[in-house]
């Protein structure tokens, strides 16, 4: 949304500075992304009389002698086909740069030229779109004499010295009242704690009066008795609202043509639209959107002829309901759309010439020729309009207002103030209002013990009071707190002492500590941090990757992509699945560093997976697992990576304090899958598998285009968690006895080492082992085991002897 | 083997047999050609699956149990100085360790939730347009990838509500890794971390929420801040802020350039009902922001890219 600040000013009288009117508004109202600065953007642009027209023949162009309040006249050649003598236009400056330029790479400068070789022309006549007021190229624009003379700066007509204040709308989601000039005008009194009082009654005054007057019912139902001259003359108009959940209240006002409105000078009105992002486009529609801009209430025109003749009746019968699913309309800019049952259609009997809030269809369009007026000023269901602006695709101003929920309070009021707009050429024949159940008050109770509680603050009753009166809010008593009719988002107490704390200014919040009390460590997070260091010392690499993967990753590492669960509206392909395993995502980046390259690492991470296979937990949200995965690859062909990857998961368990058992791979759950069974192994500790380290299938391994020194683990965290201790008891002794031992065997390592701990066990003694060689010859099955044995006291040799004889 | 040489033979015949297509009637080579096509693949595929087989049966098994092969020295790490740590998971220890010395227990959010979670219980009215600010993913089972760690505000509160019985506070905070389906730049990514907090006590105020934060990133960037605020709209909190801090000397930041660091406000009453907690007995503060830009300011990181590249040339510099 774009404020002029110009405009906000009629409204508010500001005694700060810019800056501090933008550092208030951000502090205390929204979020201002941007300040666009107009103040120099009308420079040396003028206004002037012309003096002489004189067609050049043979081309569309006319010689000028133009007045801009110096003696001497300008000549300037225009090529404008409304130009003539005694027209009040808009010089450009030579030297001064074409507006509608000025945010481009390269602002468009004016000079003095020779046209057709033999006219100088100095500067230009301008158009109102060279001058940013719109798309209009038919003619140059003229100024009505009224309002100024030759020389006149254009910008001090149209107070264009402006500033434009660029909104986030997001932060106002819940402030519909404050998408109209007025409402945020009046957010910025209360900030500079001000009563709000408009500025100009002129623009409210029909505001007030109108919401004062009692308004005759519709025609619905028996016919209202028709009191006022103003009033629904006696079943003139038929309003239909289904259910009032889609539709609060539908206002109407009938126009009869009677005259026609003359255009013919640029207005501040058409600069006020430009400067909010719009564009003038004809009397009527700009008068709508004028008022949108102004009140934030949108409106919208329908042809009462053409209305009147799609639905078959005499007078019109607006229906408001729900569409049927396959409906059609064909919208005013030509597309045809299929409805669904959550779009809201306005019907001329049951027919859809509507598609309420977002665009308005082509079948009871205005157009040059229209007669009579519909204009509608209603609310609808802001779910239902958010849900047609996602399934049509139509993001407008005015559904922008929409999707807010627009208050009730103001609708038939606004259709009047635009019926006024337009009484040149427009007379109000009647006027309908159907309002099923109008909006309650909304009444809130608070303390100023609970505000300043809430807040932290010690603001006293008085300033509470004025604080929220400046707003409009009505406050009797300590305090009764009744919401005005716009603010239909004030329903509990923190609502009332949200606005004290926010007009008040948060920044005015002194920050103090609570005492605090003890925190208990999480063990996950202690364990990761833990893991990280050791790893980091083990040469390890961490990083993090996407939880979310493609089909392909999983195929390439031989996992089920059904066992994944998938994102039905995931950015692309490759980020569809929600990954299963850690090793996968893994592979996929030792890919990436081996082609860098680096020739050797190890990388891993601890992150959380999920499985369909495990289902849900207890509170029926998927049961989800944290694990570590980690893959070592080398840029080398020879050599069983197997034992790298094993020595790496063995030594980090003996960290944790956790001893390791490897077993024969056997399970084929998804952890297991990337895996070489023979090349491959469960671990296990205290008789539960843990996780599962190897190397990987051959497919596996060219799927991922890595070489063949390559190998990983995938590590169970929830269980590691359990199994890990903090400590482990040092048994130091003072004199420990090494001795080393070589063994021939066809056994396998682990086999031969569980033998030397039962001879160990039967003679009583302790020792700590560890491994030195494994020597096998050419073509033989026996092996030459050496091991290191670290004994806690002194042996004699017999026992080295029965060790030799295993 | 065998069975190999079998079906390259049968591939062999099935590729002669195409030149007879063109003793086939016109109107019938089409059907002709698919059938043929069939067989092919149907015989391509079993040779692939049969010489994946010989590939497999030709890997030497290896002793499982063994410190390494026989003939082979044994395996050692890789250098110390080659190892390095996530920066993002480093430093989001050390916000944790902050938070926790500041008597904040922590939980780590989910990656995986429900609709009742990451907007129900937080007060999202059912098809609000508020729920399109968060561009959620869902999974086929409607199931989100949480796009905030908000997600696990009722689960905290109803986790440490014992708390509350026994005369103490609630003080949690609750990292983790979130997800929105936004397109991916220098300053955005689908996939990133964010850290939520959540207070709840008999008298708590928006000052001890402003305290508590100001003195969480004076701690974390190591020196004093101005920090600022402006009102902000969330579902879930009432009022609602936005917390902003000056951007430090030290970290190349000039006097007024404030960076928005959070979103925070006072617990709406609804929140703390769904979670059983009287809102006339208890109120409270939450706070949520991004671990991302946190870092990418401390260490002056431009790309955030990086953080999920898994390049080592980025990650070694940690």
């Amino acid at each position: 949304m774009l404020i002029s600040l110009n405009w906000l000013k009629k409204y508010v009288d500001v005694k700060v500075s810019d800056e501090e009117l933008v550092r208030l508004i951000g502090a205390r109202l929204v979020e201002v992304e941007g300040v666009i600065d107009e103040s120099t953007k009308y420079n040396n642009i003028v206004v002037v009389r012309v003096e002489s027209a004189e067609k050049i023949p043979d081309t569309h162009l006319t010689l000028c002698q133009v007045n801009d309040g110096n003696a001497e006249l300008t000549q300037v050649v225009c090529g404008a086909p409304n130009v003539r003598e005694g027209m009040l236009a808009v010089w450009i400056k030579p030297g001064a740069i074409v507006p509608a330029s000025v945010r481009e790479d390269a602002p468009f400068v004016i000079g003095k030229r020779k046209m057709l070789g033999k006219y100088d022309s100095d500067g230009m006549l301008a158009g109102a779109d060279e001058l940013d007021f719109g798309d209009d190229h038919s003619g140059i624009v003229e100024i009505d004499p009224d309002a100024a003379k030759p020389g006149d700066a254009l910008a001090d007509i149209f107070e264009l010295n402006d500033k434009i204040l660029e909104i986030e709308n997001k932060s106002l989601t819940h402030r519909p009242d404050t998408f109209g000039i007025i409402g945020f005008a009046r957010e910025v009194a209360g900030i500079l704690g001000q009563k709000f009082e408009a500025a100009d009654v002129s623009e409210l005054g029909v505001l007030r009066s109108a919401a004062a007057r009692e308004l005759a019912p519709s025609a619905h139902g028996d016919g209202p008795d028709g009191r006022g001259p103003e009033a629904d003359t006696a079943g003139a108009i038929k309003i239909m609202i289904k259910d009032s959940n889609i539709c609060k209240r539908y206002s109407v006002v009938i126009l009869q043509k009677h005259g026609e409105i003359k255009k013919k000078y640029l207005t501040w009105q058409d600069t006020i639209l430009s400067k909010s992002g719009m564009r003038p486009v004809d009397p009527i529609v700009d008068a709508t959107n004028y008022l949108m801009l102004l009140t934030g209430q949108p409106l919208h025109a329908f042809d009462y002829d053409k209305f009147v003749a799609v639905g078959g009746s005499d007078k019109p019968v607006i229906n408001v309901r729900l569409a049927k699913n396959g409906e059609k309309l064909i919208l005013l800019d030509d597309k045809e759309i299929e409805l669904n049952e959550n779009d809201i259609v306005i019907c001329s009997n049951d027919i859809p010439v509507a598609l309420a809030g977002a665009m308005g269809g082509k079948s009871t369009a205005i157009d040059e020729n229209t007669r009579n007026i519909i204009l509608e000023s209603a609310t609808f269901s802001l779910y239902n309009l958010r849900k047609t602006q996602m399934a049509h695709g139509i993001f407008s101003e005015a559904i922008t207002r929409f999707t807010k929920g627009q208050p009730a309070y103001q609708t038939l009021a606004v259709a009047e103030k635009c019926a006024e707009m337009l009484k040149d050429g427009f007379e109000i024949a009647c006027m309908a209002d159907e309002y099923p159940e109008p909006a309650k008050e909304n009444v809130v109770y608070v303390s100023e013990a609970e505000i300043n509680g809430l807040l932290g603050t010690k603001y006293d009753n008085n300033l509470i009071r004025t604080t929220l009166e400046n707003v409009g809010f009505k406050v009797a008593g300590d305090f009764e707190v009744k919401a005005p009719a716009w603010r239909t988002d004030i329903h509990i107490k923190e609502d009332v002492i949200e606005e004290v704390g926010r007009l008040l200014g948060y920044d005015n919040i002194e920050p103090t500590l609570p005492l605090h009390g003890t925190a208990s460590e999480n063990m996950m997070f202690a364990l990761k941090s833990r893991v990280r260091n050791i790893m980091e010392r083990f040469g390890a690499n961490e990083v993090l990757t996407y939880s979310f993967v493609s089909e392909k990753l999983l195929e390439k590492a031989n996992l089920d992509i059904k066992n994944s669960y998938k994102i039905v509206n995931s950015i692309s392909p490759d980020l569809q699945l929600v990954r299963q395993t850690i090793v996968p995502s893994l592979l996929d980046k030792a890919f990436v560093n081996q082609k860098i390259p680096f020739d050797e690492f190890a990388i891993y991470e601890m992150n959380k997976v999920y499985q369909k296979e495990w289902g849900m937990d207890a509170e029926n949200v998927p049961v989800e697992k944290m694990r570590m995965g980690m893959v070592l690859a080398e840029r080398k062909t020879k050599g069983a990576a197997y034992y790298k990857a094993k020595y790496y998961v063995e030594k980090l368990l003996a960290e944790l304090n956790i001893e390791s058992e490897f077993k024969i791979l056997k399970s084929d759950v998804a952890e297991a899958k990337p895996f070489e069974k023979k090349r491959a192994a469960e671990i296990y500790t205290d008789g539960e598998l843990i996780g599962f380290v190897g190397e990987f299938k051959n497919k596996v391994r060219n799927n991922f285009k890595l070489n063949e020194y390559l190998a990983g683990f995938e590590l169970d965290f929830d269980k590691i968690l359990e199994k890990a201790k903090p400590t482990r008891e040092v048994n130091i002794v003072s004199e420990k006895e090494k001795r080393d031992l070589t063994v021939s065997t066809d056994k396998t390592y682990g086999e031969l080492v569980a033998k030397i701990k039962d001879v160990l066990v039967k003679n009583n003694v302790e020792a700590k082992i560890s491994p030195i060689s494994i020597y096998q010859p050419d073509n033989s099955e026996i092996k030459n085991i050496s091991v290191h044995l670290e004994f806690l006291q002194k042996i004699d040799d017999s026992l080295m002897r029965e060790l030799e004889q295993i | 083997m065998q069975e190999l040489e079998k079906l390259k033979v049968e591939l062999k015949n099935i590729n002669s047999e195409y030149s007879k297509i063109k003793d086939i009637a016109p109107e019938k080579r089409g059907e002709f050609g698919r059938e043929i096509n069939a067989r092919k693949n149907e015989i391509l595929a079993k040779i692939a699956e049969v010489e994946e087989a010989l590939l497999d049966a030709e890997v030497e098994p290896l002793d499982i149990t063994a410190p390494c092969a026989p003939n082979e020295k044994l395996p050692t790490f890789y250098d110390t100085l080659a190892g390095s740590e996530h920066p993002l998971m480093t430093e989001l220890d050390r916000v944790i360790n902050i938070y926790q010395s500041m008597g904040f227990d922590v939980m780590e959010s989910r990656q995986l939730d429900d609709e009742y979670h990451m907007f129900d219980s937080l007060n999202f009215p059912k098809e609000h347009p508020a729920r399109d600010g968060y561009d959620t993913f869902r999974t086929e089972e409607g199931l989100i990838p949480p796009a905030h760690t908000s997600t696990m505000q009722n689960r905290a509160l109803k986790r440490f509500k014992h708390n509350l019985d026994e005369g103490k506070n609630i003080a949690v905070v609750i990292p983790g890794r979130v997800y929105r389906n936004e397109d991916v730049d220098a300053t955005h990514e689908h996939t990133f971390y964010q850290c939520e907090g959540v207070y709840v006590s008999k008298d708590c105020t928006m000052g001890n929420m402003l305290g508590i934060l100001r003195e969480f990133f004076e701690k974390y960037y190591e020196q004093k801040l101005n920090i600022r605020t402006q009102p902000g709209y969330f579902p879930f909190t009432e009022p609602s802020l936005e917390f902003m801090i000056e951007k430090p000397k030290s970290l190349g930041g000039k006097k007024g350039d404030f960076l928005e660091m959070l979103g925070c406000g006072m617990i709406h009453p609804n929140v703390l009902k769904m979670a059983g907690i009287n809102p006339e007995e208890y109120h409270g503060f939450a706070w949520g922001g991004g671990i991302d830009r946190l870092v990418m300011l401390r260490f002056g990181l431009k790309d955030v890219r990086n953080f999920e590249s898994g390049n080592l040339n980025f990650l070694k510099e940690f």
